[in-house]
């Protein structure tokens, strides 16, 4: 008698079996009301597909999608091995970017030495920001959720009041945003920037550090069992103090990159919510600092084909919707991966009566 | 979340000019070289960064105009700041797109609705040009993420709607709209009890200071003591937060509503609470019949249908543009509770301003009381489309 049963474990093979097909399930039902609707799906899909990875351009503008996501993907991830959420990516990449464009603004000198300034006092500015949720989750027991999301806000607001106020574009004075820093990270390809494969190795080397350091060791323990951690003589406030501001430099690395990359000047609402995306990015990595890269490039994909979609007239709401729909349908897919085939070892006489547990009360 | 457009906090800016009031020293004279161009624009819109564009822009063999296209191959792509159904300012653009189509019913139009004013509008832009697009027309300010796109695309043709940047294919236009809202605010100073205005802005930007500014200056032209409280919300279409910055306008004192959102909230609210408001984009007066005074009313129909037109006659240049009182922009209709008399009063302004009279002139103070503009001195348009200060009598824009 085979039956399936839930295993607290899921190995990788079953779950990317199981995402692939919830991505296939989400390209159909997606395609059905589509062609409901009357769309060409056809017509539709080959657009997707040579504007996202069928064409140069399309693949540019992945590599740019991904560099920011990767970051803030990672800075999820790396709390998450600590049993900690950082839903504060969004506000770090603010300050990241507000300090790499205090810097680019207002630093002469060449590129070479302006870019490393921007990209440190920009982790800085990030770590600064997480500071108090993390003080206040090590010593206080703060729950950090609450509190990093609540000061995404200030951040943006602050973000809107510096480009609108004190260090406004007084030359072309229209946009609501400060002048054009005088450095840009170089481009190696088409409009990809340097920014790209750095976030690539930031990935890597995040995967290197939490699977063979004692460092990484100890966070990981720290995240599975803190108790267990503690007894072993694990510093674990230490690590999570650690890992958290670790997480705010990561997520403030992202918006120096997308300051000094790609936009330019710093803006209100420049973050484009890829401090929330790193959260769905960091879902659908499973906790592998690793596997951020190929969540990443899957979340780029989304975006990459919502931009296409648009300009066939599907609102921005449907895009948002196709979105929710693949995640959901991923997200069911993982949990199907839990469970497996099993066969009960010993096998009852086919004669025999089914035993059943008889309850007493 | 995120959608590209639907995202939190990121809606921005916008705002937008005509043919018929082309200055021939804006105008680029045919052959001759950008950075000629950018000192004669003059003042402050040769921004520190045009130069090296124009240089750029000089290296790759300058074509004055594009090659003709004809109707059945041509794409034309729009960009959206707001939904086409805000009811206000795209909308109204729509309504000129809506006059592209009837015109030329070959072509094919593409549009993006709630394009964000971040890296994804530059990644819209690139995707209007990877589809082929020869025109693409932004309906909002979008900086650098539209002059990004069109300088690596030389053979396309871009417009900008409150754009600041003229290159070799990227043009801006915009609509003198200060002269509208200077003739709503004669009404609005004759009209007010309290002598205070409220004005539900949107980020402390040119236009918008503009918009504020004619308004106060037009109701002080009549009523001097007339002072005006701004709120800006931060975003160009965010019903919720309008609604909430009327409230408050109306709980401290003010009676008479303006603004410059893309939608007609803060109507509804001052319907409510028994007040006036002049409103912006479109005729409204179904939202609140009683309080709406007026509006100030785009009609971009004939300028996109002459631009497009243009281009495909392979006549289009990049220019800067601004739309005329009467010619895109106006005053709409007085409302049902204005008083006749203070329409007429109010109109006489408009048949001045028709004739040729700026009221913008000398002496304006800010609001610390320094005199900004001296008596004697006339504030042009290209002055007025820089404004960045606030004028005597102003508060919550600085």
């Amino acid at each position: 008698m085979t039956r399936f049963q839930r295993f607290p474990t899921a190995p990788a093979r079953l779950v990317l079996a199981w995402r692939a097909a919830a991505l296939v399930a989400a390209a159909l039902i997606i395609g059905l009301l589509l062609a409901l609707s009357g769309r060409n799906v056809f017509e539709l899909a080959v657009l997707v597909l040579k504007s996202t990875i069928g064409s140069r351009f399309g693949l540019e503008d992945l590599a740019l999608f991904m560099t920011p996501l990767i970051l803030t993907g990672s800075a999820v991830t790396v709390t998450s091995r600590i049993g900690l959420w950082n839903i504060g990516g969004e506000g770090q990449f603010y300050l990241g970017a507000i300090g790499a464009a205090g810097v680019g603004l207002y630093m002469p000198g060449s590129p070479i030495v302006v870019l490393p300034v921007m990209a440190v006092t920009a982790m800085l500015c990030g770590v600064a920001w997480i500071a108090v949720p993390t003080l206040a989750r090590a010593y206080a027991g703060v729950n950090e959720i609450i509190t990093t999301l609540l000061l995404n806000f200030v951040a943006g607001l602050l973000t809107y009041w510096l480009a609108t106020g004190p260090w406004r574009d007084r030359v072309t004075g229209a946009l609501a945003s400060t002048g054009r820093i005088h450095v840009a990270i170089p481009e190696f390809w088409g409009v990809v920037h340097w920014g790209f494969p750095i976030a690539l190795l930031v990935a890597g080397g995040l995967a290197a550090i939490m699977t063979w350091t004692s460092w990484g060791y100890e966070v990981r323990i720290s995240g599975a069992n803190p108790g267990a951690a503690r007894y072993a003589g694990m510093p674990t406030r230490a690590r999570i103090i650690a890992v958290m501001l670790l997480s705010g430099a990561l997520a403030a690395l992202a918006g120096m990159f997308e300051v000094a990359g790609t936009v330019h000047r710093l803006q209100g609402g420049m973050a484009d919510n890829f401090g929330y995306l790193g959260i769905v990015v960091a879902v659908l990595a499973r906790r592998s600092c690793l596997a951020v890269i190929p969540a990443a490039l899957l979340m780029a994909l989304i975006l990459d084909a919502a931009i296409v979609l648009q300009t066939r007239q599907l609102a921005a709401t449907v895009v948002l919707a196709i979105t929710g729909l693949v995640l959901l349908l991923i997200a069911i897919g993982d949990e199907l991966a839990h469970y497996r085939p099993v066969t009960p070892a010993v096998r009852l006489p086919p004669s025999a009566p089914v035993a059943t547990p008889k309850v007493t009360t | 979340m995120k959608g590209p457009g639907g995202t939190f906090m990121t809606e921005y800016l916008k705002c937008g000019g005509y043919d018929a009031f082309r200055r021939d020293r804006l105008l680029r004279p045919r052959g001759l070289g950008r950075r000629d161009l950018v000192s004669g624009l003059g003042a402050g819109v040769a921004g520190s960064f045009l130069v090296p564009g124009g240089m750029r822009a000089a290296d790759r063999s300058a074509s004055d105009s594009f090659a003709p296209v004809a109707e059945e191959n041509a794409l034309i792509a729009f960009g959206h700041t707001g939904p086409i159904t805000d009811g206000g300012w795209t909308t109204a653009h729509d309504l000129g797109v809506q006059a592209v189509r009837k015109a030329f019913p070959k072509l094919r139009l593409v549009y993006v609705e709630s394009v964000p004013y971040s890296a994804d509008a530059t990644r819209i832009f690139r995707q209007f040009v990877a589809e082929g697009a020869q025109m693409v027309i932004a309906t909002s300010n979008y900086g650098d993420f539209i002059k990004d796109v069109a300088d690596r695309a030389p053979g396309v043709a871009f417009l900008e709607c409150d754009g600041h940047t003229v290159t070799d294919n990227l043009g801006w236009f915009y609509i003198t709209h200060w002269y509208a809202s200077y003739i709503i605010g004669i009404a609005a100073g004759l009209m007010t009890k309290t002598g205070k205005l409220g004005y539900v802005g949107t980020f402390p930007v040119p236009s918008v200071y503009a918009s504020a500014n004619a308004t106060l200056l037009g109701a002080q032209s009549v009523n001097p003591a007339c002072t005006m409280n701004a709120i800006a919300i931060n975003s160009w279409f965010d019903p919720q937060a309008a609604t909430q910055a009327a409230s408050a306008l109306v709980d401290s004192g003010c009676d008479f509503l303006c603004g410059i959102t893309d939608e007609p909230a803060y109507l509804r609210v001052a319907e409510s609470r028994g007040i006036k408001a002049a409103m912006w984009n479109l005729g409204m007066r179904q939202f609140g019949p009683k309080a709406y005074v007026s509006s100030v009313v785009l009609d971009f129909s004939r300028f996109y249908v002459e631009q497009v037109k243009a281009r495909l006659n392979g006549t289009w240049h990049a220019a800067p543009r601004f739309l005329t009182l009467a010619n895109g922009v106006d005053r709409d209709s007085w409302g049902e509770t204005v008083p006749p008399e203070i329409a007429t009063r109010a109109d006489e302004m408009r048949s001045r301003i028709l004739a040729g009279y700026n009221p913008f002139r000398g002496p304006i103070r800010d609001n610390s009381g320094a005199v900004r503009v001296p008596a004697g001195v006339v504030m042009d348009d290209d002055t007025i489309y820089q404004w960045d200060w606030g004028v005597q009598g102003m508060t919550g824009l600085g």
